[in-house]
């Protein structure tokens, strides 16, 4: 039975306040809500600070555990943890990105990125936890290997976007990483050879089905041979690779268009995240969180998505991110202009 | 009177035709001949205040250009000066990029100002000595030196 068969609700579990400004964004620590280790969540937000909130054993409920305060000079934009789990890494409007560890029950700064210009929106770590991307209103994008010690070198920055680049994510299996920005567009960057040399090897513009206002957000599928992107444009797209090509060693495959999905959000998509059953969840400024699905296969044109639920008025104000938890929980986190975060669960109606 | 008869015999005359035509061109051909005269006389005085105006473009052109290769030319040199001192005082990947930054201060074409790779240089340049700066984490800048955002003031 496919998920579009079955019916659904997202119910709300708890409602983290804390944050003293709006929330931007949110990062699940990998590793944890499974096998007995409590669930860890981290957000970032205007206030300039990152907490970290663990779910408590015994109650279920979550609470803060620690306040990343004091290094941030502004706003934290956004936080993303290390594979592993052990380092978290926040970007922010102060031109920075922090890099930190946990040492005992508290986390310390133990290195700082300095060099883009002015805001960083986004951090993302690949697959190995070897390389850290940054990207900014500089309109760079910067990659730095993990060396020893905690020690980060600058490989690569790479220019090519022609506005603020909103957000950078590693492909899941592959040391491809995939941009996008107020421009408009998502570009795709890989590595030649081994050398550090990195460049763009595909643009994915309006003529090429993209989108035609700015790109908020990319997420991959859990297999990474599809990806979803999200848009000012009102329309959240799905893109499709063929992996098998490039994982064999045969040159970049390019990422083609599959579907775009349209006429579900009347504002601003701000967020889009892939669950590894592979549930699309949405975030927008009218408030509300959507999830889709995947439809009837075999139509003429190919895979279709459908909307599985809406749910209205999910915060008081813009959802910012959307987070599903990598543990096989159907959690779902979702950050707020509102100061808020909300810990949701996918279940089957209360009747069932 | 007179005079117009004797025009009009000419004609029908059809004799001496290329003097008329002669006296008749220079009339109406004033304003082109006038036209003429103006625009190479402008011509002739754009040409050598427009040589003014390039040799003062390209002094301050040149001397920034310069500026800014001498400065990296500087910093690499003192790395490099580094490196000898103690070979493992910046890693391979910051010594392959100095490296790197060397070869296209070298390749510069400092006599070609209109060769089309010199802004191409140049940004590899930036681009190469901002990642190194941000790995040894030095902040390194100085009065005169283009800060990225006033590039496009400059070029």
């Amino acid at each position: 039975m496919s998920l579009i068969d079955e019916s659904f609700e997202l119910r709300e579990i708890q409602r983290l306040e804390g944050h003293t400004d709006r929330v931007w964004s949110l990062a699940w620590k990998p590793a944890t809500g499974i096998g007995g280790v409590p669930a860890v969540l981290a957000s970032c937000s205007g206030d300039k600070t990152v907490r970290i909130w663990e779910q408590s054993r015994l109650t279920g409920s979550f609470e803060c555990k620690a306040v990343l305060e004091e290094t941030h000079t502004r706003t934290v934009r956004s936080c993303a943890w290390s594979p592993s789990g052990k380092l978290l890494a926040t970007g922010s409007f102060d031109a920075t990105t922090a890099i930190w560890d946990k040492v005992g029950d508290d986390y310390e700064c133990v290195s700082t990125l300095e060099g883009h210009e002015n805001e960083v929106k986004s951090v993302s770590w690949n697959a190995s936890g070897s390389l850290l991307a940054t990207c900014g209103r500089d309109k760079s994008v910067w990659i730095w290997e993990v060396l020893p010690g905690n020690e980060f070198e600058c490989v690569s920055v790479l220019q090519g976007h022609t506005q603020d680049v909103k957000m950078v994510q590693w492909h899941p299996s592959m040391d491809i990483l995939c941009s996008c920005s107020y421009d408009n567009t998502i570009k795709v960057w890989a590595e030649d050879g081994d050398s550090d040399d990195w460049h763009c090897v595909q643009t994915i513009n309006e003529s090429s089905d993209g989108h035609s206002s700015t790109v908020w957000a990319l997420s991959f599928n859990s297999s990474g041979d599809k990806m979803v992107t999200c848009s000012d444009d009102l329309t959240i797209k799905i893109w499709g690779a063929d992996i098998m090509k490039m994982q064999s060693g045969d040159g970049i495959a390019p990422w083609k268009h599959i579907c775009t999905l349209s006429g579900y959000h009347d504002r601003t998509i701000f967020s889009a995240h892939w669950s590894r059953e592979g549930i699309i969840a949405s975030g927008a400024a009218d408030d509300a969180i959507r999830l889709f699905v995947p439809g009837e296969n075999g139509l003429i044109d190919g895979p279709t998505y459908k909307l599985l639920l809406k749910k209205d008025q999910a915060h008081d104000m813009d959802v910012n991110s959307v987070q599903w938890s990598s543990a096989e929980n159907r959690l779902l986190a979702s950050a707020s202009d509102d100061g808020t975060i909300k810990i949701w669960e996918l279940a089957p109606p209360s009747g069932k | 009177l007179h005079k117009l008869v004797h025009i009009m015999d000419s004609f029908q005359l059809n004799s001496n035709s290329d003097s008329i035509k002669d006296i008749f061109d220079s009339s109406l051909n004033l304003e082109e001949t006038h036209y003429k005269e103006g625009y190479t006389e402008g011509y002739n005085d754009g040409l050598s205040s427009g040589k003014d105006e390039g040799r003062q473009v390209g002094l301050k052109t040149g001397f920034q250009v310069g500026e800014e290769l001498g400065f990296y030319r500087g910093c690499i040199d003192i790395w490099n000066s580094a490196i000898r001192v103690d070979p493992t005082c910046f890693s391979s990947r910051v010594q392959k990029s100095i490296k790197q930054m060397d070869e296209l201060v070298e390749k510069y074409p400092k006599l070609e100002p209109e060769n089309e790779s010199v802004t191409n240089i140049m940004d590899s340049l930036r681009l190469k000595f901002r990642a190194i700066c941000a790995t040894m984490n030095v902040k390194l800048e100085y009065d005169g030196y283009p800060k990225p955002s006033d590039v496009k003031d400059i070029m």
